[in-house]
């Protein structure tokens, strides 16, 4: 028998799907709503010239120096460039286990700091350590977070939400603490003098210096296209798809032969070596480790940046990331009460947009129309009927 | 032939013992029905079946293998799958998606176009929706995608908890003769329902829980014809 000849549609559900049309149609109001909607209605090498046109742009800031945003004389704008940079990609690392797999994690500055100390102990001068160059300990600081990543996931994530955000809240103090009283990682004192990747100008002075922020922003840029193109293709493989399950109902997904713990051992060991991925590049332009860095407050900048630029969208990371590098070096004579700021913004943005700057969601219908076609025209139906719909979208 | 076997089943939660030394069987081919009021431990005895709790005592085989350890995605490759209680579809997936993730543990992706049709085709008003988000639809027909989302595993046994639930009349009958068109298909099917009356009518072979055990078996027609579960269950005294 057919359901077609039951009732029509019961009114409840035609009640929630007026709400639904009222609310995508106020939604459309906003402006990066708009944006959203004008970018998937894009051809794909408008959206690839398009892009070009970013990265180029993202690749001349440093140099540009706009008069307006720029943060001199108090900081230099190069080096405020790469600190975006630095957030951006923490964030971006975050998102993957916050955004992708909705685990709460509040303790992620552990990783950022682990991945520095990694970088610093292979390189400085002051650490009693095997020395090795600059660029190899990227991958190993990468490994070495992974393995804690690993560490960390395997007893906490059977926990649930709460729980979850508590033993991470824990673990990224005792990294810190564990920097403090261990005699090898010197406390306060730190590691000077962390190693840089090779070259020297003409001059004859090194092209990565302590002091010019233009190289390390150029190559931490570098690493962040590399990730999101990596942590793209993730979200859209059979991985991403077990996360968002993950995500909007855990118990759902088991049932459905997702191997649920496994995906968010996986999802915060990515997340983890992302996060000592910046962490390396960071003490590596800074040059000098110690345990001051890596406080508690700085984790929920971190979780702040994806909030802010909405969970689930690594573009939105991206911006978030930066936003919160850049207010308090930007406008210094507020840097102290960054935190206050920071909490009303986010007040008001979840009053304003639930969902933060780009919602997920958006995404997710992005990814829905292509992976849908695909299965549609493949897997079921009439493709006829999808074509159809896909032409009216346009 | 015998396709599931509970033994001596007992799950707790902490010191509260939900279901009480548990045994009863599903035959290949069947429909059997469990009823019981709220508390009475038809949830638990789903989700233990599938594999979302653990019992403390107690054996589960299902197809003469024994998986009573087993983690609940592998049992879903064994040929279990689940349609849970409240529907649990995934809200911000559209039905597409949905359906999509049902097939999540199956290797041949070319197989599953006769899937999605076999799905479409029980559930037409699925095939309208395909583009819509899951957690926008009306309760029938969440509950339609819950069904429809966990036959796309293809499986062997089909486990449905309250598909009535919360459901105009129309669409209960609607739920109930769709149940048997799949059974005639050659899914088994084991449901639990407080909707007594269809839950019977439509079972070849029905128990009655109560508080953790089950108190009354026997076929659809004789429970239905009994009287004490009459006046329990189907509101007639």
């Amino acid at each position: 028998m057919s359901t077609t000849d039951g009732p029509t549609l019961v009114p409840d559900a035609q009640a929630a799907q007026d709400a639904v049309n009222r609310e995508s149609a106020s939604k459309k109001a906003g402006p990066f709503q708009r944006f959203g909607d004008r970018w998937n209605g894009l051809r794909r090498p408008q959206q690839w010239a398009f892009l070009l046109i970013v990265v180029a742009l993202a690749y001349a800031l440093p140099v540009l120096d706009i008069p307006i945003l720029t943060t001199e004389p108090g900081n230099d704008w190069p080096i405020t460039c790469f600190n975006m940079a630095i957030f951006a990609l923490a964030a971006v690392g975050l998102n993957v286990v916050v955004g992708y797999a909705g685990l709460l994690d509040l303790g992620y500055v552990a990783f950022f700091a682990v991945g520095s100390y990694v970088a610093a102990m292979l390189t400085s001068p002051d650490s009693p350590f095997l020395h090795i160059p600059y660029l190899w300990t990227v991958p190993v600081a990468m490994a070495v977070t992974m393995f804690f990543g690993v560490l960390l996931g395997v007893p906490t994530l059977r926990l649930r939400g709460d729980y979850l955000a508590i033993v991470t809240l824990g673990f990224g103090e005792i990294v810190r603490i564990l920097a403090t009283i261990i005699p090898a990682m010197k406390g306060q004192v730190g590691f000077q003098n962390v190693g840089r990747p090779p070259g020297t100008a003409a001059d004859g002075s090194p092209v990565f210096s302590n002091s010019n922020g233009t190289p390390w922003y150029w190559l931490a840029l570098t690493i962040i296209i590399i990730v999101l193109l990596l942590v793209g293709n993730l979200e859209r493989s059979r991985v991403g798809r077990a996360w968002v399950a993950i995500r909007e109902d855990e118990d759902a997904a088991e049932i459905m032969g997702v191997p649920v713990f496994k995906y968010k051992v996986w999802a915060f060991a990515i997340g983890a070596a992302v996060g000592g991925l910046s962490g390396a590049l960071f003490s590596g332009q800074i040059g000098f480790v110690n345990n001051q860095k890596f406080d508690v407050p700085t984790s929920i900048l971190f979780l702040a940046a994806v909030v802010l630029g909405g969970a689930g969208n690594k573009v939105g990371a991206i911006i978030g990331g930066a936003i919160v590098a850049y207010i308090p070096l930007r406008f210094t004579a507020i840097a102290d009460y960054k935190y206050l700021i920071f909490g009303l913004a986010l007040v008001v943005l979840m009053l304003w947009r639930a969902r933060g700057l780009l919602p997920a969601r958006q995404r997710l219908l992005a990814y829905g129309r292509t992976a849908y076609q695909r299965v549609a025209n493949r897997d079921s139906g009439p493709p006829t009927a999808v074509a159809a719909e896909e032409g009216d979208a346009k | 032939m015998t396709l599931l076997e509970l033994k001596n089943v007992s799950v707790r939660y902490g010191r509260i013992e939900a279901i009480h030394d548990m045994s009863f069987s599903v035959e290949k081919g069947e429909i059997v029905s469990l009823i019981g009021a709220n508390g009475a431990g038809k949830s638990t005895t789903m989700k233990t079946i599938s594999g979302l709790l653990n019992p403390s005592s107690g054996t589960i085989h299902f197809d003469g293998e024994d998986i009573t350890g087993l983690k609940a995605h592998l049992r879903v490759m064994r040929g279990i799958s689940q349609a849970p209680e409240g529907r649990g579809v995934f809200p911000g997936m559209t039905v597409l998606e949905n359906l999509d993730m049902g097939a999540f543990g199956r290797k041949d992706r070319s197989g599953m176009k006769a899937d999605f049709d076999r799905v479409f085709s029980l559930f037409p008003r699925l095939a309208e929706r395909r583009s819509q988000v899951g957690g926008t639809m009306s309760g029938g027909e969440q509950q339609m995608l819950a069904i429809g989302r966990a036959l796309m595993s293809q499986p062997r046994l089909l486990l449905l908890d309250e598909p009535s639930m919360g459901l105009a009349p129309q669409f209960i009958k609607q739920i109930f003769s769709i149940i048997t068109e799949i059974n005639e298909q050659g899914t088994t099917v084991l449901l639990v329902e407080q909707n007594a009356n269809q839950a019977l009518a439509r079972a070849h072979r029905a128990f009655v829980l109560e508080t953790g055990s089950i108190t009354h078996s026997g076929t659809g027609r004789e429970l239905l014809a009994n009287p004490a579960i009459k006046e329990a269950y189907l509101g007639v005294g």
